[in-house]
């Protein structure tokens, strides 16, 4: 059964993770085809926009008109929810919509649109926060008059149990994992309101003052008030009424919309929320009656939906469409078609142990067959994957564009592989690589026939193994017989939010779950660490500069491309845009025109 | 076999009508009238015709590829198709269809977004298919006739546990059977993936055999209960004849009408029970198969329909013909079924 195909297929069984994406590209929707060789401008700063005194309501949307029903196909791979639990959401689909339409939190996005930038503005709190000097206490303060879908007020004791919730590691574990956990005060003894070690202990990391939220680093914390934008660091009642997985079916709405419906995985329907208070929010809409969201459809049966323009699909967005149907919809649909940017890059990660020799793992960046790998997979070339160089993605705040071998670009150069691997000392066909592909899914295994046959040609013998399942299963299980046999696997990566703190430590770190490469260099590790302790201004530049060293001075890690994704909306759907944080809808702004 | 020769004898007049006085009455066995009744049966013989040319493919597959010059061998998706996004034909082949007219070097056309050549595919298809359902269907056959032979004699407490067991299988669904061993071989034999090839393949042939006997045994048992009544058993059985040689000599040379009528139509029952599983995902892994190209194919059906009328057409025939040829049989095996 090939449903657990995650968000979006790289080649190599590389995966993406449908890790939350925070990341910001000043909106570049749907502007004709990035050619194979393209060149990306040094990292844009659109997401870094900050506007701290941003008020509600939300500046009205030019045209817009209220009422109306949306629906929202998802196609498979695309499972959706599970649970629209705040605490463990951390996937592109989930955040979306959580963030946008349900659940509020200390801070969140807003989208100008007519350049499509995202700003980060207040959103609960009344500011981005007040922080000291080493970015080790920061402080929001809670808007008053927040009230939850039952008329219930929001208290700043909420959005302490929701912080606290968020440190979970059994059931509802999710982004706190990496940041909670990470950086809050005591994170690596505190497990949360649930945990049978912490269970009714007070959490000393927050204190509440009145509508002062008060919260103590471990460590210096900068991105703090990016953190806040995710819908974990929102108001949770404590007690029993959020015990999960209950509360994942049907969360207090804080935002423009409720839950009237849930079947996890299948279907969402979301309806308006009449205790919302357009003024207190800067970001959010309401002029939509009601959204329908559906999760796992046949991609072929959405792409005839989105293709036929009759009266249902007027009002309907799907979220991707097949690579068969791309010159079809582009011709049909015209700007109705959306190419929406993520902040993704998808890697190859050669195990940094077994695979020492830099040359070899040069040699494999040649020999990988970038586009063979990437049209065989199902992908457009050149448009929902295009070639990539460094770690950041485009759109992250300080990224710089460069070669990672010998200056140049790394493309398919069979002939480069060989003289790497001869100068290696290695005789053709006498190193085996070994890596998994997803056997159940007949586009991941045509994928790495590809890779074989090239690898094969570089002098590589190779040894693909078929596996079920998310990749990731195996390669993040230490334990595993398959993982350990491998000396290839692989990690996509979307950023939370636009800083390379996001992106480099959890990706190049030593001991870290996603380096699948076991990469580890204690002085990257020491930068990874000195970095967020730097003046903020200068942070945004040292990440890229630490990518460029990583990448050209050990070349861990074979950049096999960065992710966009396809989107189509009906006639009559009013200012769709691509939210490039996440490489989805902005529902927040999107109206049903008359 | 005298008994059934006397049952047979009126409808056997009746069917050869045209013999003539003068010609000479020889004896002939039942199954001899069966397979002249058979040759007569145009149906029968254009669906053997049919049968007979997937047979040919399946076993000379390797050199029927390598006389039109096609192989298995992976190519450079972006060699042979459109890789350019901007280009209408994306993904499809750039020579051959449909795009372009006739590739005499790929007969069949090349598969979109990868380029393997169908025609190959194809031959190596039908061979996996056709093997795989000869297999499952001479084992379960044969674990139902012994099943079924010793049931219905032996009687008694054997009889029951046989029946037991034989209920107890038939409320397994095969599907489920297959999707949870699916994961534990993979488990099991990950590491080498040409081992794993083999062992996936033979042991979906284990799941279809090992769950495709229980009709064949209740049938078995059913006739056997009848058949063990009549006095030519009993005759042999107070001769003195050993158990073992009363059921093969006495009783199985009768049973053969309903065992042939039950391979012809598990046959195809197996080839379209194959196609099924590797449409989901859970067949034969690393070796071409029908049921994987159609669910490749399904989704390119507006754009590249040839694609997915090659194995739909090929599993389509050589199902209808084995289905045919097994009606024709069971018909010229029992006439009074004759319709």
């Amino acid at each position: 059964m090939r449903l657990t195909k995650p968000l979006a297929v790289a080649a190599a069984g590389a995966l993406a993770l449908s890790m939350a994406a925070c990341g910001g590209n000043g909106g570049s929707n749907g502007n004709g085809n990035p050619s194979a060789n393209q060149t990306y401008k040094q990292g844009g700063n659109a997401g870094a926009a900050k506007d701290a005194t941003a008020k509600g309501p939300a500046q009205p949307i030019p045209n817009a008109t209220g009422g109306g029903t949306v629906t929202v196909l998802y196609p498979s791979p695309d499972t959706g929810l599970a649970t629209l639990d705040p605490s463990p959401g951390w996937s592109v689909t989930g955040n979306a919509i959580e963030q946008d339409l349900v659940a509020r939190s200390l801070t969140t996005f807003r989208q100008d649109p007519k350049t499509g930038q995202m700003t980060l503005v207040p959103d609960l709190a009344t500011d981005l926060g007040q922080h000291n000097a080493n970015f080790t206490q920061w402080t929001f303060t809670l808007k008053s008059g927040i009230k939850y879908e039952n008329g219930k007020p929001v208290t700043a004791q909420d959005i302490k149990y929701g912080i606290e919730r968020s440190f979970d590691t059994g059931s509802l574990i999710g982004p706190g994992s990496q940041y909670s956990t990470e950086y809050f005060l005591d994170g690596d003894k505190y497990k949360g309101p649930y945990d049978k070690a912490t269970k009714g202990q007070d959490y000393k990391g927050v204190t509440v003052s009145g509508n002062k939220i008060t919260i103590k680093m471990s460590k210096p914390f900068p991105d703090m008030d990016y953190w806040g934008s995710f819908e974990a660091m929102g108001p949770i009642p404590s007690g029993k009424v959020s015990d999960p997985p209950k509360y994942g079916l049907h969360p207090w709405a804080t935002g423009p919309y409720k839950v009237q419906s849930f079947q996890p995985n299948q279907q969402l329907v979301l309806v308006k929320n009449n205790q919302w208070d357009p003024n207190t929010d800067p970001s959010r809409h309401q002029y939509v009656d009601k959204w329908i969201m559906k999760f796992d459809q046949d991609p072929e049966k959405t792409d005839q939906i989105a293709l036929s323009g009759n009266q249902a699909s007027q009002t309907t967005i799907t979220t991707s469409i097949l690579a068969q149907n791309y010159a079809d919809a582009k011709q049909k649909l015209g700007d109705r078609l959306v190419q929406g940017t993520q902040p993704c890059t998808s890697f190859l990660y050669p195990d940094y142990k077994k695979i020492s020799n830099i040359k070899i793992r040069q040699a494999i960046g040649y020999a990988y067959p970038y586009q063979d790998a990437w049209a065989a997979a199902g992908e457009v070339v050149g448009v929902t994957r295009v070639p990539g160089n460094a770690i950041l993605p485009p759109g992250l705040n300080g990224r710089q564009s460069y070669g990672p071998i010998d200056g140049q670009q790394v493309t398919h150069n069979t002939a480069k592989a060989k003289a790497l691997l001869k100068a290696a000392g290695v005789k053709p066909h006498t190193y085996t690589l070994s890596w998994i592909y997803k056997k159940d899914d007949p586009q991941g295994v045509k994928a790495s026939q590809q890779i074989e046959k090239a690898y094969q040609a570089a002098g590589f013998k190779t040894n693909p193994i078929g596996v079920t399942g998310s990749p990731y299963d195996t390669w993040t299980n230490p334990d595993d017989k398959i993982n350990k046999s491998l000396n290839i696997r692989g990690v996509a990566w979307c950023s939370d939010w636009p800083s390379g703190l996001t992106f480099i430590p959890p990706l190049f770190q030593s001991n870290q779950l996603y380096n699948t490469g076991y990469f580890s260099e204690k002085s990257v590790d020491d930068r990874i660490n000195q970095i967020p302790t730097m003046p903020l201004g200068q942070q945004a530049a040292a990440w890229g500069d630490l990518d460029k060293m990583i990448e050209t001075k050990y070349y861990p890690a074979v950049n096999t491309g960065y992710l966009n994704v396809l989107m189509t909306y009906g006639s009559k759907i009013g200012n769709f845009q691509n939210d490039p944080n996440y490489g989805a809808p902005n529902y927040r702004d999107i109206y049903v025109k008359k | 076999m005298s008994h059934q020769l006397e049952q047979l004898e009126p409808e056997l007049v009746n069917d050869e009508r045209p013999v003539s006085a003068t010609r000479e009455i020889t004896g002939r066995s039942p199954l001899r009238i069966a397979f002249g009744r058979l040759l007569q049966d145009k149906v029968a013989m254009v669906s053997l015709a049919i049968v007979i040319f997937f047979a040919v493919i399946a076993i000379f597959a390797p050199l029927i590829a390598s006389a039109l010059h096609v192989n298995l061998n992976t190519q450079s998706t972006c060699e042979v198709t459109d890789c350019n996004a901007a280009s209408y034909g994306y993904g499809l082949p750039l020579k051959g269809p449909p795009m372009h007219g006739f590739d005499i070097h790929h007969p069949f056309g090349i598969a979109p977004q990868n380029g393997d050549d169908n025609l190959a595919y194809w031959l190596y298809g039908a061979r996996n298919s056709l093997f795989i359902a000869t297999m499952s269907t001479v084992i379960s056959t044969a674990i139902g006739l012994t099943l079924g032979l010793i049931a219905g004699y032996v009687g008694g407490i054997v009889d029951r546990s046989i029946s037991f067991v034989t209920d107890l299988f038939l409320a397994v669904p095969y599907i489920l059977a297959a999707l949870s061993l699916a994961p534990i071989l993979d488990e099991r034999f990950a590491i080498h993936p040409a081992l794993q090839a083999k062992v996936t393949f033979w042991s979906l042939i284990g799941i279809l055999s090992v769950l495709g006997w229980m009709y064949l045994a209740r049938l078995m048992r059913g006739e056997v209960l009848s058949l063990r009544e009549r006095e030519y058993v009993e005759a042999a059985r107070l001769v003195g004849m050993p158990t073992r040689r009363i059921l093969v000599r006495e009783i199985l040379p009768n049973l053969v009408a309903p065992i042939v009528v039950a391979i012809s139509l598990g046959l195809p029952a197996y080839v379209t029970a194959e196609a099924g599983l590797a449409f989901l995902g859970i067949g034969i892994v690393g070796k071409p198969s029908w049921g994987q190209t159609i669910d490749q194919a399904t989704n390119w059906w507006q754009r590249y329909p040839l694609y997915l009328w090659e194995p739909v057409i090929g599993i389509v025939l050589l199902v209808v013909a084995l289905n045919l040829l097994g009606d024709s049989i069971r018909d010229a095996l029992d006439p009074k079924t004759r319709r």
